[in-house]
This record gives structure tokens, C-alpha cells and sequence, in this order.
């Protein structure tokens, strides 16, 4: 790879990178008490009480709060579990539900005042949930089809004359094995942590030219203004994120689920 | 500010790809909106630009990494 | 069939794809380290690249 560099102009301006997002510990030098541990402690607490508050005097007529909780169970059950996996949807649709709100949560406290930081930006996050994810699908096929028709429906595409098996069957086998739980995390992953670092860019950027001289400081509301409708813009890229984490979940299900996948 | 010009490479050689799979989409979104019954037909037609288009994509990619 | 299909159908022409070009690309550049040439790098990421294209034709192409 051929390397350049831009000399350092002097101006002072630290633009983001990846160090920010290794927040410090909060008590003491005790590296399991950073920011991202308690936001993910914090939105397993927020959930739980929520959709206990909401369910708790469940009536005919829905309150306001039951209504909040019923539409994004309906969503996740009616919207992916019934549409994707089908005839045996009710089995998933705990897990699923568990998996949609939890990512949303995370992802949501990146632009929340105060929290602002999106726990899926750390990979590892991303990392346990497909692995979690990955663990379910093949379990699901395997039990379902018994451990040698599985495999096998995976490596042999049916309907190819036998030469090509050697060209086709990596592909396949690095698909389901490989590129399908690391495509599902890094893609939650880019996304939390690209869209947290546009963040930062607009905000600091334009903290750094309310600090210069007159022209600058003109110039400095724009990136403001733009940060704010990144924010929305953001919002929406989290919301879309944990629905497409949770979709392609289902389908990898319902995909182990079928005869021939 | 460091990097490598291969990244500047990639970012340019990506853009073909996403304006040839938007293009087929678009496409493909306003067949199958005037006439549904169309949808089996485009469908397979529709992927398989996007798999030649993304192929390029993820050419450059690779190239990028390796070159 | 609902839009979900298709968004997932993207998401696996895609992973088909990049494990093609990661599968035999990295096979050729192994084989180019090895016997110290150039060219099998280019070779297995083209029979990546084909192969893959051949595998969606067969999983989403056909009727």
C-alpha cells in the first residue's frame, strides 16, 4: 500500500478518530466499568420495566402505555416473525422480540442527550449478538433436520453436475459458516460506529470554528444545523439498523427451517 | 492526517456500482409497481444485475486491500 | 413473499459474493507467495467472482 500524509497545519484541530471511542473508566483504573457496560446494564433495566409497566394491567381498551408496548411487539411478531419464519413462528418470536428492542435500545442511546454514546459501536457487542444469532439458526436446522441432511443441503446445491461441487462448495460452506455472522455484526458494527464519528465531525468541527476568527464564526451554525438534521438522520439509520439485524435473523431461520434451504 | 491512496481509489471506484444498483432497483421498483403480476419475471433479472453490479464493488474492494 | 424476501435475498448474493472473492482470491494469493508469481491472485479472484455469479444464477435466477 502507498502511504501519504498531510503535514499538520498547526491550526490545532483534533479531528476524531477511533479514540474516541475508548471512553476511560468511570471508577478507578477498573477496565470493567466503562461507559458502553453501563449503557448496556442500564437498557436491559429500561426494557425490562418498561414492557413490565406496559403489560402489567393489560384491558380491552389500551392505555397509552400498553398501546407503546403492544404496537412494537405486533411489529417484531406480525412484521418479521409471521412474514419470514411462517407456520412455526410463535417458538421465535421471544427471542426475536428480545433481540429487536435490545439493539434498538443500544443503538437509540447514541443520540439520546446525556448518554449519546451507541453501545454497538464497540464491536464486540455486535460480535456476541450474531453469535448468539448463529448459534440459534443451525441449532434450529440441525434439530430439525438431523445434523447430516443439514450439512449437506448446505454444501450440495442440488441440480449442478458434480465437477462444480468443488468450485461452489467453499463458497457455500464460508457463506453459512463465515460471512453470515461476521456480515451481521460488522454491518451493525460500521454503522453505530460511522454514524457516531459523523456525529462528532459536525459538532466538534463547528465547536472548533466558533473558537476562530470572525468569518469562521459565521460559518460555524451551518455545521451546527447540519449536525442536528445528522441527528435525525441518525435516528433512522438505528432504527433501520436493529430491523435489519433482527430480519436477517429470522430469515436465517427460516432458512434452516425449510426442506431445501 | 494519514492513509493510503488505495482508500481515495476504492471510494471512486465504488461509486459506478452504487449508482448501477440504484439504477436497477429504480427500475425494478417501478416495473413491479405498474404491473405486479410482473414481479416473478423481474425478480431474478433484478438480483442478477445487482450481483454483476456488486461484483464490480466488491472487486474494487478486494483490490484495494491487496494491491 | 413479502419485502422482506428480497432484502434478505440482497443481503446473501451479497455474502455470496465476498466469500467467492475472499475463497479463491485468498487461495490464489497463497498459491502467488508460494511458487512467487503474480498471476494467481487475479485468476482466483476472477474464478471467485464467477463462481459466485454462477451461484446466485443457480439460487436466485432460475425458474
Amino acid at each position: 500500500m502507498r502511504k501519504f500524509a498531510f503535514a499538520e497545519s498547526g491550526e490545532g484541530f483534533v479531528p476524531p478518530s477511533t479514540a474516541d471511542f475508548n471512553l476511560p473508566p468511570i471508577f478507578g483504573t477498573n477496565e470493567y466499568t466503562t461507559k458502553p457496560i453501563f449503557l448496556v446494564l442500564f437498557s436491559v433495566i429500561l426494557i425490562s420495566a418498561f414492557f413490565i409497566i406496559a403489560s402489567r394491567k393489560a384491558l380491552v381498551v389500551p392505555s397509552k402505555l400498553q398501546f407503546a408496548g403492544e404496537s412494537v411487539y405486533a411489529f417484531v411478531r406480525n412484521g418479521i416473525g409471521e412474514e419470514i419464519i411462517g407456520r412455526e413462528f410463535m417458538r421465535f418470536v421471544p427471542f426475536l422480540f428480545t433481540l429487536f428492542t435490545f439493539i434498538l435500545t443500544n443503538n437509540v442511546f447514541g443520540i439520546i442527550p446525556f448518554l449519546q454514546f451507541p453501545t454497538m459501536s464497540h464491536v464486540s457487542f455486535p460480535y456476541v449478538l450474531a453469535l448468539i444469532s448463529f448459534v440459534v439458526f443451525h441449532y434450529v436446522g440441525i434439530k430439525k433436520q438431523g445434523l447430516g441432511k443439514y450439512l449437506m443441503g448446505i454444501a450440495f446445491m442440488p441440480g449442478v453436475p458434480k465437477f462444480v461441487y468443488i468450485l461452489l462448495t467453499p463458497i457455500e460452506v464460508a457463506t453459512f459458516f463465515l460471512v453470515r455472522p461476521l456480515t451481521l455484526s460488522l454491518r451493525l458494527f460500521a454503522n453505530m460506529f460511522a454514524g457516531h464519528l459523523l456525529l462528532l465531525v459536525f459538532i466538534l468541527g463547528g465547536d472548533h470554528l466558533l473558537k476562530g476568527v470572525i468569518g469562521l464564526k459565521l460559518i460555524a451554525p451551518f455545521a451546527f444545523a447540519f449536525g442536528i438534521g445528522m441527528t435525525f438522520f441518525e435516528f433512522m439509520v438505528q432504527c433501520l439498523q436493529a430491523y435489519i439485524f433482527t430480519l436477517l435473523t429470522a430469515l436465517f431461520i427460516a432458512g434452516a427451517l425449510a426442506d431445501e434451504h | 492526517m494519514e492513509g493510503t491512496l488505495n482508500l481515495v481509489g476504492y471510494g471512486l471506484s465504488a461509486i459506478g456500482p452504487a449508482i448501477a444498483t440504484g439504477m436497477i432497483f429504480a427500475a425494478y421498483i417501478s416495473g413491479v409497481a405498474r404491473q405486479p403480476e410482473a414481479r416473478s419475471v423481474l425478480q431474478p433479472i433484478a438480483f442478477l444485475g445487482f450481483a454483476l453490479a456488486e461484483a464490480l464493488a466488491l472487486f474494487g474492494l478486494v483490490l484495494a486491500f491487496v494491491l | 413473499m413479502g419485502s422482506g424476501n428480497e432484502e434478505g435475498a440482497m443481503w446473501s448474493i451479497f455474502g455470496y459474493l465476498i466469500s467467492g472473492l475472499i475463497i479463491w482470491g485468498g487461495i490464489g494469493w497463497a498459491l502467488d507467495n508460494w511458487l512467487d508469481k503474480n498471476f494467481f491472485l487475479l485468476g482466483g479472484l476472477l474464478l471467485g467472482a464467477g463462481s459466485s455469479l454462477y451461484l446466485t444464477w443457480l439460487r436466485f435466477g432460475r425458474n
